[in-house]
């Protein structure tokens, strides 16, 4: 081996795996994309949606209950006003932030690797806002009444108060959720396009036709496509950081100890994305092995989303620690005392009932993305998978420490309170699980996962540049 | 009557060579079809500067002007509600919801504006699509169409001639 090709391998050793692995041609790569949507109707997915669908049952169960009784039927009351609900909310909002990270603010930072993921996780906002969205209307109590929220003139002539977070979070998550819909959406035009132009009937072709509006990849359309999706992207990306900060003024603004601290905007932006990317892994390493998507998400993807999870795993670490620090340099004996009550289980000063939920979060949220700083754990899709299980659990688990724990002990120990969820509880948060794996299976099935036109444009990209790893993994140039 | 001359392509330089040699001419409207943007399109077409980033500027603006509005209007001066003392008109809390419908405005005028203005949506049936072969357009394909005024005969055998691989031409009929 010559000095030159010795260093062109050890360049490609250094950029690590190619994120589009051969030279497909575009005809192939349409046919192998779409083969999810045009080919026959697999029994692994029917199967899968079938069981899917009976937790959506057991959702609507709850659902339905919740309508009817009211929220007595949850295990929520003072003092723990907020519990699985808004506990619910904040993980299924946090978990919505990756998929706009992915597709806007790595469009905007020009990382190629976004590529073949974004529709995929931009699929996973939408559905993720949409679960989220449902918590704080239930929690309503008249949740038929849930217009009143909107400033509209009504003829009690009364309004929202715009000083409280709570009308902020109405304004928030119904933008952060059209402006999602909007992106995905637009993004989606070509391909539906695309998929009205391969269909294998009439009832596809009319239908994608329909969704596609016309779209006749025009020159004069993609110039003004090109910019608006841009536009789209710049706009999603400070929305995104936006949103959260607004859903954690919810606790930061108030004055309860546990949850008055000025390091909540940016510790919830992180702990979202951490989620969020975590749930992109627990989606797509299977959806990957069942569509066979191994051409263009690549072990590149993975490794780069591990990557993402550790250094969000430490920021969200520090956010821990920092909570503690400023609990102790207060000097508050309230704020020392709740996180106290986090750590300690002690029977005599009736604390720490919950304390096994916060080793948990620990061990889920500090200790499993270390695992990531070796490379063959940030390339192994089964260790991906559990450590991304791991870490929604995680972070579930440190919402409900920060929402329900906080309240449960707060200045005077004669308004302390435990919790304890009902049936209805849980139906409506693993129900709401189900429910949005039963929205993921249909887009699956139904509309482009991976973003054809963007593939193809990447192909030509590395081809003009003349590398992405190919040479030194002796894989064929077309 | 107007006529559509629809020529298919190979390879991208040759596309754009054809473009550049096409545009201009009166009475003639040259477009490129391709599945995905095409680098050098813009100028190849002459097209100007897209304006879909003034627009957007335009109505973020107004978004957030009349977010801020709102929130004086209905809590400084139709209903000011005494919380623990603090001003009715508060600039520093009315940010979150100025932002969020600036944000919003933007979005929905980029949206709904590329669509139903810059590219004169919904059409689901354009000359375009009367030719078979025009599937490809969006799979694997590069295509040139030409919206002539007059004879279009010509404008086919130039396309030929410019190395386009199948050439037909399409009269527009209107209903």
């Amino acid at each position: 081996m010559s000095t030159a090709e010795k260093t062109i391998v050890e360049a490609h050793a250094l950029e690590g795996p190619p994120v589009l692995v051969g030279r497909p041609g575009d005809r192939e790569l349409t046919e192998s994309l779409f083969q999810p949507v045009l080919g026959p109707t697999r029994k692994g997915w029917l199967l899968l949606l079938a069981a899917l669908l009976g937790g959506v049952g057991f959702w609507t169960l709850s659902l339905v209950t919740t309508f009817a009784v009211g929220i007595g039927a949850w295990g929520n009351n003072i003092p723990v006003a907020w519990a699985f609900d808004i506990t619910n909310f904040v993980w299924w909002i946090g978990i919505g932030h990756a998929g706009t990270l992915i597709s806007a603010i790595l469009l905007l930072f020009q990382q190629k690797w976004r590529t073949s993921i974004n529709r995929f996780a931009e699929a996973m906002t939408l559905f993720a806002v949409a679960m989220a969205g449902l918590y704080p209307v239930l929690h309503l109590g008249r949740p038929w009444f849930a217009w009143w929220l909107f400033p509209y003139p009504s003829t009690n002539g009364i309004w929202p108060n715009f000083k409280s977070a709570l009308p902020w979070d109405v304004f928030a998550i119904s933008t952060y959720a059209s402006v999602s819909f909007l992106f995905w959406y637009l993004g989606l035009i070509p391909d539906l396009a695309t998929l009205r132009d391969a269909a294998k009937n009439r009832t596809q072709r009319i239908v994608y036709g329909i969704l596609s509006f016309g779209w006749r990849g025009s020159a004069r359309h993609w110039q003004h496509y090109r910019i608006g999706y841009l536009l789209l992207a710049g706009l999603s990306t400070p929305l995104v950081v936006s949103v959260h900060t607004i859903v954690s003024f919810d606790f930061a603004i108030s004055q309860l100890p546990g949850w008055h601290t000025t390091i909540f905007p940016p510790y919830f932006v992180a702990g979202a994305i951490f989620s969020g990317f975590a749930m992109v892994l627990s989606l797509l390493i299977p959806a990957r092995r069942a569509f066979g998507y191994h051409q263009v998400v690549t072990e590149r993807h993975l490794e780069n989303m591990a990557k993402v999870l550790l250094v969000t795993g430490m920021m969200v670490s520090y956010g821990y620690v920092m909570e503690h620090f400023m609990a102790w340099y207060s000097g508050s004996e309230y704020e020392f005392f709740a996180f106290w009550n986090r750590w300690v289980p002690d029977a005599k000063h009736d604390t720490g009932h919950y304390a096994w939920i916060w080793y948990m979060q620990v061990f889920c949220n500090v200790v499993t993305p270390q695992i990531f700083w070796f490379r063959w754990a940030r390339r192994n899709e089964v260790v991906l998978f559990i450590a991304s299980i791991l870490i929604n659990v995680g972070m579930w688990a440190e919402r409900f420490m920060i929402i329900a724990v906080s309240l449960s002990r707060d200045f005077l120990p004669s308004s302390w309170g435990n919790y304890s969820p009902t049936w209805v509880d849980w139906g409506l948060f693993l129900g709401s699980i189900c429910t949005f794996g039963m929205l993921f299976m249909l887009f699956l099935r139904f509309l482009p996962a991976i973003p054809l036109f963007e593939v193809k444009e990447l192909r030509r990209e590395l081809d003009h540049a003349g590398h992405g790893g190919q040479a030194a993994h002796g894989e064929a140039h077309r | 009557m107007k006529h559509y001359v629809l020529g298919e392509f190979e390879r991208d330089e040759a596309l754009l060579g054809a473009a550049r040699a096409l545009s201009g001419r009166p009475g003639l409207t040259v477009d490129l079809h391709s599945p995905y943007p095409l680098h050098g399109s813009d100028e190849a077409l002459g097209l100007k500067r897209s304006t879909v980033p003034l627009v957007a500027l335009v109505a973020g603006v107004a978004g957030a002007c009349s977010g801020y509005l709102l929130q004086w209007y209905v809590n400084g001066v139709d209903w000011p509600l005494n919380v623990g003392g603090r001003p009715a008109h508060a600039a520093p809390a009315f940010i979150p919801v100025t932002f969020e419908l600036g944000v919003l405005f933007a979005s929905f005028t980029i949206f709904i504006g590329l669509l139903g203005w810059y590219f004169g949506f919904p059409r689901v049936h354009h000359p375009v699509f009367e030719v078979e072969a025009f599937r490809s357009a969006s799979i694997d394909a590069l295509w040139l169409s030409a919206e002539v005024d007059g004879d279009a005969e010509p404008v086919a055998s130039e396309l030929r001639k410019l190395g386009a691989r199948q050439v037909t031409i399409v009269p527009e009929v209107r209903s």
